[in-house]
């Protein structure tokens, strides 16, 4: 999949290439940036993208660039007791601070956050994920945390097979095999979920005399607890 | 007194306590010493002086007065004075796992001016601060191009730069008073952001070098630290993993989007991503990729881990919402502040910042009595795009209880929310951008406390 969006975007390039070649003006590329950019030349290198492969590490939300091999939920569940459990729990429910693989139900965790009792501590990948091919970004990329980066692909794929498993995420049963054509076609619990964000949400206005005429105000303290000052900071008389 | 000052001194009160000896003393030494000035400094002095203590013992030298001091170069770079060593970015222990993903904050309660120095510039790791060498490193520009190309980081301060001084700020600021009260400090309620002038490379420049294709709708950064952390950034066009099209409030940011190597002038420290950043102003500051080795030029988001399970917010209706990528209009008193208590009776000068990721701040406007009632301050220059600025207005504290507030109205004209209209739309549960009017309350007793209004 990633070499065909790949090869798609050379195509669109080379076509692109044609357009300024008619046009006999190498410069003339229509590009969206900022039309008053200098020109600089004679700076910087030409760089192929057979040598930049080695850094070319995302893999999409639909799937594009996922690497090859594949793993599978019992190789993750050996890795994962040996790399991942002291962080993130034998069971993915979290430890130490560290976050959960399983939160809640994605039901249940909807109606939490409609009934204002959602917290961090609800989520996790059945229900505040978005998409299969990133969870295996994400642990190919940056995990184990003291080790980042240091899994196989094989490794990946499997640790990202056995906490799909740990969550439930349905369609990943014990026998599951995590690759880059499974990986866009699992449909996380909570991807219904997912909104992006539309602009400015508050309309307060620029009142100057007598906004609250007659209202009692209701005013909360700090609390004591969290309060971190005590001791660290050093409560001083204005100089 | 000026016409913005707020609960001035009654009418009649500059006369209370009228001359006693010593001030007639002090009169008649200020006239002879100063003929020419005599009548403003006397009027002057006369009205500040009245109601103080005398001081009566005989001055005596400093112990500094008469000794050498140290020669040049014995701090070969210079430190702050010893008595100022308070002054320091602190963290909250319980607020993350470990000190290796976690943040600081920056102490704004004692600083003075829009510039957050650089050794107190907030800290925000994802997998702890490395040692980057500036000989080694590279910048990989590639995806959508016409030509992929790789830099180091001498071809960057080679090449056309741009300076510009922009806030930087965590969208978790504030992130810990969303379900109530709790920190009763500036430096714990709005310490996760600082402002400096930046300098480096724009990102437009190293668009028109590699050629971006036009159809290329969204770019991302990565960095070479153990996190490789990468946010996707939205451009003219762009269309979120949907197909719906990203509002154009957030599609020209980038424009204003530089590759950085120096902050306040030297180069960037290794907390703020050595030797190379990407900046992105007004966004919020996950985005702005530290120790950035790849920019890649796409037609769709990612849709990384941050973006679907961390910089994310869970709404009051059961929804995730993603890409709130903006820091809206913000602002806070920092003096007085809960860090400090009142010294007294008096004259103060209420100050603060204010700042909006969408372009300057408009309008500052004060108030003492909870928000019934609004005074405009005074914004001290420079007033820039996406940058504090600073505001400040006179103040005679009576004594009395006080309820202070800052409110910023941006260039839009967005005016900054109240807690309370915040909560609204976003319910109590939420972690980023909580951008609300903060109120702090002076006691009787000249504690100052931090409050939240919970009706209004």
């Amino acid at each position: 999949m990633s070499k065909s969006k790949m090869s798609n975007w050379g195509l669109g390039l080379a076509a692109a290439a044609v357009a300024l070649t008619l046009n006999g003006n190498a410069f003339a590329f229509d590009t969206s940036a900022d039309k008053s950019a200098p020109k600089v030349s004679g700076v910087g290198m030409n760089i192929t993208d057979a040598a930049i492969k080695p850094w070319n590490i995302s893999y999409f939300y639909d799937g594009t660039n996922l690497p090859d091999g594949k793993g599978t939920v019992t190789a993750g569940e050996k890795i994962y007791n040996a790399q991942c459990a002291m962080c993130h729990g034998d069971f993915g429910e979290g430890a130490h601070g560290y976050p959960k693989m399983v939160g809640d139900p994605v039901d249940q965790f909807e109606a939490s956050a409609k009934a204002g009792v959602d917290a961090v501590s609800n989520r996790g990948l059945n229900n505040n994920w978005g998409n299969a091919p990133t969870l295996m970004d994400m642990i190919h990329r940056a995990m184990p945390f003291y080790a980042p980066g240091t899994l196989t692909t094989d490794e990946a794929y499997s640790v990202t097979c056995y906490v799909m498993n740990l969550a439930s995420i349905p369609g990943v049963g014990d026998d599951f095999v995590c690759d880059k054509t499974s990986l866009p076609k699992i449909v996380m619990p909570g991807a219904k979920l997912y909104v992006t964000n539309s602009g400015p949400d508050t309309d307060n206005t620029r009142c100057m005399k007598d906004c609250y005429k007659g209202t009692e105000f209701v005013v909360e303290k700090a609390a004591s607890i969290g309060d971190v000052s005590v001791g660290k900071v050093q409560k001083k008389d204005t100089q | 007194m000026s016409e913005n000052m707020i609960n001035p001194v009654p009418e009649g009160a500059n006369k209370a306590g009228v001359a006693s000896s010593d001030r007639r003393k002090f009169l008649r030494k200020s006239v002879a010493l100063a003929a020419g000035g005599a009548a403003i400094a006397a009027t002057s002095a006369a009205n500040a002086g009245d109601g103080l203590k005398t001081w009566t013992t005989p001055l005596k030298n400093e112990p500094t007065r008469h000794m050498l001091g140290r020669g040049v170069v014995s701090v070969p770079y210079g430190l702050p004075s010893k008595y100022e060593s308070g002054v320091v970015r602190r963290n909250v222990g319980w607020l993350t796992a470990d000190t290796i993903a976690s943040i600081s904050f920056t102490p704004w309660q004692d600083l003075h001016g829009i510039i957050t120095p650089n050794g107190l510039h907030f800290e925000r790791y994802h997998a702890g601060a490395v040692d980057v060498d500036p000989a080694e490193h590279r910048l990989v520009v590639h995806g959508m191009v016409k030509q992929p190309m790789i830099f180091t980081v001498e071809d960057l301060k080679r090449m056309p730069s741009h300076t510009a001084i922009h806030f930087l700020e965590c969208p978790a600021n504030g992130a810990m008073e969303w379900r109530g009260v709790q920190m009763d400090s500036l430096q714990f309620t709005h310490g996760m952001m600082s402002c400096s002038e930046w300098t480096g490379v724009k990102l437009t420049t190293l668009m028109e070098m590699v050629g971006v294709d036009p159809k290329s709708t969204w770019f991302y950064g990565e960095g070479a630290d153990g996190s490789a952390l990468q946010r996707s950034i939205p451009m003219e066009g762009a269309h979120d993993q949907h197909g719906k099209p990203i509002p154009a409030l957030y599609t020209s940011h980038y424009r204003d989007a530089m590759v950085c190597y120096a902050m306040n002038g030297e180069a960037l420290r290794p907390e703020n991503g050595y030797p190379i950043r990407l900046f992105v102003p007004g966004f919020e500051a996950n985005v702005s990729t530290k120790y950035l080795r790849r920019l890649m030029f796409v037609d769709k988001p990612l849709v990384t881990y941050q973006e679907t399970k961390h910089y994310i917010e869970v709404l009051p209706n059961g929804m995730i919402r993603q890409f709130d990528l903006v820091n809206e209009a913000n602002s806070v008193i920092t003096s007085p502040c809960p860090d400090f208590k009142m010294n007294g009776k008096g004259t103060y000068e209420i100050r603060g910042i204010a700042w909006s990721g969408y372009g300057k701040v408009k309008h500052v406007d004060v108030s003492i009595d909870g928000g019934k009632n609004w005074t405009e301050a005074k914004l001290v220059e420079p007033v820039l795009n996406k940058c504090l600025t600073k505001f400040t207005l006179p103040f005679e504290w009576d004594g009395s209880e006080n309820l202070i507030m800052s409110r910023t109205t941006d260039e839009t004209g967005y005016v900054q929310p109240t807690l309370k209209q915040l909560r609204e739309v976003r319910g109590f549960n939420s972690i980023y951008h909580k951008n609300s009017i903060q109120v702090w309350k002076i006691e009787k007793t000249g504690e100052v406390k931090n409050v939240q209004i919970e009706n209004v």
